[in-house]
């Protein structure tokens, strides 16, 4: 019991921590919280539940059309959303904040009259099959989600880190203007980033459908809200710390389901958002920023 | 003595921009702070004003620690001060920034903002003569219902003067107040700082200008580096060797500017 | 005749109208300090609930309910306010609008106090409660030529008339004093406002709690003119519908947001269709205007030009008589 759960846990943190990632690597590069990623992240799922159960294609027929559509989202979102708010230089800080909450809404709603409300079901052979280990069962589907999470830390990470890309991309992070002047072709970097993030959030749509074998329009908003509480949770634009809050995130719903009140379990991370801005405002992983930077 | 700064030191994350400065500025003088960029003057301001803490050491303003206080406060006790890249509040008008400066002599709260008894129109008037006032001694009459950011870079720069001064300061800082102006302007601020002076607050000046520095200040420090390495009369610093070498190892114009 | 005029149905709208001119001003007031906060559906619901319980259980007179329900959800504010106002604008914004879904969640699954997701009904009504005292006054509607109902929906709308009319007058007050200019220093340039001698906090706080106060004043009313309130009424979508109005009509000065509660109060009612698409209508616009005009409709440029028109009007028609 406690096993199952703990497994449970970390498949919902798993999720978690993808939908988190999407979020850092925009924060991360372009200072932006993009809120409309969670409604890429439903459109992702929607997709997964078109290709596989409404046309009875093969699974990864589902995974191919989901990143291209969303990275295809991801773009658009970018072009007419953002670019535009980048180029009157003096405008508000809030404009990108404000202009993709639009998007969000907008998509939501436009999800709505596609797909129509209530829960669509995300039928595939794939999420039934399971191995016992002694009296647990666990689902390859949860193996699948785990691994893929780390896969993608792991190659987010070293991309970031260690590829010629990666570093333009912190260079454009640390200063547009300076990476401009540097020869960094600002533009393509970011709308790059934007991209990677929305295919992000494509996959892990498809991942959370075959996890819970259900698809709403309203889950880009929820699972949004709690993507945003877990980048604030793990640091900003922190990587490592997208991962870790997504996964305490996902262990403490899964047990205060178990041992607590069910009611609450959308509450929890935004409680724990509130503690940690009061008691350590850097996030658990982010670096105490100097004074000077913003 | 005004201002007491003692082994000051500053770090950022790791990169120190001030070790152990000491200097101290005596009543009713203009004291310039000089010395190559990035030497760590406007370091200096932000500590004095509280904009960031100290890393070490203490800054006592008339016999009172102040470097644990918040940035408001050090306005209310008597220091004010302008911005190396101005920073006004560009869409309001002239008077309107003005008017801001004065909110530290103010008290009226929400309900008296609101509905406005005798005591708070008399505050409100009073704030807005003073600041007008203000606006004639830096030469901006006339100017009072431009927007801001509409005004020339030389009046912005008065303006930046005007409103630090509206907060009644005993400690007026001046981050390069002459950068970016012609000699006539400079002229001009020449006899605005030494009329400050006459009204008995002391200046703290932080100027490139070399000329304007050596005839206005009564005193100079000389930063480089992060560390003090000179203090004296303009006399004494212009024929200081050391400061003839931090200023020529860098750009030879500058001293000279 | 005046009778026919007065449609119990557009005194509704106009009702609806007042209430979310009330939360659109909540929502500039805060804004004009340069801070974003999505909290405001959640400081209207707990108004709401507030003065809802308070009337139902204890009996309290409507008005005592909604002062108490207004000042509690601005006491609320001030200790959401404290915390979170140290941080950016961004941070802001996610808080806040996590904290009004740990309020809907409160709502939904506090069900011994709130009823759940059914919410609240029976809430003494405005209206009624004031035809049952001028009844007892020895007044009859029938006296104007009224019917009941319309003297109901009628009383409603003239005292959110009245009321948001002091509220407007209150904060254009406020506005153009010592106060008004620490707000919009802090929202033009934070540093250079605190090294003016502008405590920040305390005026950060102060507008995040009366954007609260109001609110949740607005949540109230909302309550006692309907007399039945659920948690979807207080949820992300009225946060975003309040948002609008602030971002369609404008924050630089309060006309903004109350232009904007009354266009896309109207603008459903007038255009039927869009109702359906309402929201997606919504997005778009929020994107097109952070793009185009991203102060909003109403700026001050707009109100000066307004103020020309109709002085230069005023003096033509004072020459003519």
């Amino acid at each position: 019991m406690l096993i199952e759960q703990l497994i449970n846990g970390i498949t919902l943190g798993s999720i978690y921590a993808i939908v988190a990632l999407g979020f850092t690597l925009v924060f991360g590069v372009l200072g932006i919280v993009n809120m409309g990623h969670g409604e890429i992240f439903m459109f992702g799922a929607f997709i997964g539940v078109l290709v596989t159960t409404t046309f009875g294609l093969p699974l990864w027929l589902a995974f191919l059309a989901a990143i291209i559509v969303t990275a295809f989202m991801g773009y658009l979102l970018e072009r007419f959303a953002l670019r535009p708010l980048r180029n009157h230089q003096g405008s508000n800080h809030l404009a990108p904040l404000i202009s993709t909450i639009g998007v969000s809404i907008f998509l939501e709603n436009l999800s709505h009259h596609l797909f129509g409300p209530g829960n669509h079901p995300f039928r595939t052979p794939f999420a039934e099959m399971s191995i016992e280990i002694g009296s647990v069962t666990v689902y390859l589907v949860q193996i699948v989600i785990f691994v893929i999470s780390l896969i993608l830390m792991a190659a987010l990470s070293f991309w970031l880190g260690k590829t010629k890309a990666g570093k333009a991309l912190r260079a454009v992070a640390e200063n547009l203007e300076t990476a401009s002047l540097l020869g960094v072709d600002t533009k393509k970097y970011i709308t790059l980033t934007v991209i990677l993030a929305s295919a992000m959030g494509g996959i892990a749509g498809i991942l959370v459908g075959m996890a819970f074998n259900a698809v709403t329009p309203q889950m880009g908003l929820s699972m949004g809200l709690k993507g945003l509480a877990i980048i604030i949770l793990g640091g900003m634009g922190n990587v490592k710390g997208a991962m870790v809050g997504g996964l305490i995130l996902g262990l403490a719903e899964t047990f205060i389901v178990v041992y607590g009140d069910s009611g609450y379990r959308d509450a929890i991370a935004f409680i724990a958002i509130i503690v940690i801005l009061l008691v350590r405002p850097q996030g658990l992983f982010g670096q105490k920023t100097s004074d000077v930077r913003r | 003595m005004v201002l007491e700064i003692k082994k000051v030191s500053k770090n950022f994350g790791g990169l120190s921009a001030l070790t152990d400065v000491s200097f101290s500025i005596n009543k009713g003088e203009i004291f310039g702070l000089i010395g190559p960029n990035g030497a760590g003057k406007t370091t200096m301001f932000n500590l004095v004003t509280s904009i960031f803490p100290t890393s070490s050491g203490d800054i006592i303003f008339k016999g009172e620690k102040i470097n644990e206080l918040k940035p408001h406060l050090i306005t209310e006790k008597g220091i004010c001060r302008t911005f190396q890249n101005i920073r006004l509040f560009p869409q309001m008008t002239t008077v309107e920034n003005v008017m801001v400066g004065v909110h530290s002599r103010s008290s009226s709260g929400v309900l008296k903002s609101v509905f406005r008894p005798k005591s708070q129109r008399q505050e409100e008037e009073g704030i807005k003569v003073k600041s007008q006032d203000l606006l004639k001694f830096v030469g901006l009459e006339g100017y009072e219902e431009v927007v801001a950011e509409n005004l020339s870079y030389g009046q912005q720069r008065r303006l930046e003067i005007a409103r630090a001064m509206a907060s009644d300061p005993e400690l007026l800082l001046l981050d390069e107040p002459a950068a970016g102006m012609n000699e006539t302007e400079t002229e001009d601020l020449f006899q605005l700082i030494k009329r400050i002076q006459q009204k008995g607050i002391t200046v703290l000046l932080i100027e490139h200008d070399m000329p304007l520095v050596m005839n206005l200040c009564d005193r100079i420090a000389v930063l480089n580096f992060g560390v003090k390495i000179a203090e004296g009369t303009p006399k004494e610093i212009q024929d200081n060797p050391e400061v003839i070498e931090a200023y020529l190892g860098r750009e030879e114009d500058e001293l000279d500017a | 005749m005046l009778a026919e005029l007065i449609n119990p149905y557009y005194l509704q709208v106009g009702s609806f109208m007042l209430i979310n001119i009330i939360l659109g001003i909540s929502m500039y007031i805060t804004l004009s300090t340069g801070q974003l906060s999505l909290a405001n559906a959640g400081f209207m619901g707990i108004g709401a609930y507030t003065s809802a319980l308070l009337t139902i259980h204890f009996s309290l007179p409507i008005p005592v309910g909604v002062v108490i329900g207004a000042i509690f959800a601005g006491l609320l504010g001030i200790v959401v306010g404290l915390p979170t106002l140290r941080l950016k604008g961004v941070f802001l914004a996610i808080v806040t609008l996590g904290f009004g879904e740990v309020i809907r969640v409160i709502f939904v699954n506090w069900e011994s106090l709130t009823k759940g997701s059914v919410g609240l009904s029976g809430i003494p009504h405005m209206g009624r409660e004031l035809l049952k005292t001028v009844k007892e006054l020895g007044f009859e509607p029938k006296m104007l030529g009224l019917q009941n109902n319309q003297f109901i929906f009628m009383a409603i709308f003239l005292i959110l008339l009245v009321i948001v009319i002091f509220v407007i007058w209150f904060f254009k007050r406020q506005n153009d004093s010592r106060i008004g200019r620490a707000f919009s220093a802090i929202k033009l340039d934070e540093q250079a406002a605190e090294s003016m001698g502008i405590n920040i906090t305390y005026y950060k706080v102060l507008a995040f709690a009366q954007g609260a106060l109001l609110s949740g004043f607005a949540g109230a009313l909302f309550a006692h003119m309907l007399g039945y309130i659920s948690p979807a009424d207080f949820a992300y979508h009225k946060a975003i519908d309040i948002l609008i109005f602030a971002v369609l009509g404008g924050s630089e000065v309060i006309w903004g947001p109350a232009f904007g509660a009354f266009f896309l109060t109207l603008l459903p009612e007038v255009l039927r269709f869009i109702s359906e698409y309402r929201y997606m209508i919504y997005g778009v616009i929020i994107v097109v205007m952070m793009v185009v005009r991203p102060q909003g409709l109403i700026d001050l440029n707009v109100v000066k030009w307004i103020k020309r028109k109709t002085t230069r009007r005023g003096l033509k028609n004072g020459t003519g008589n």
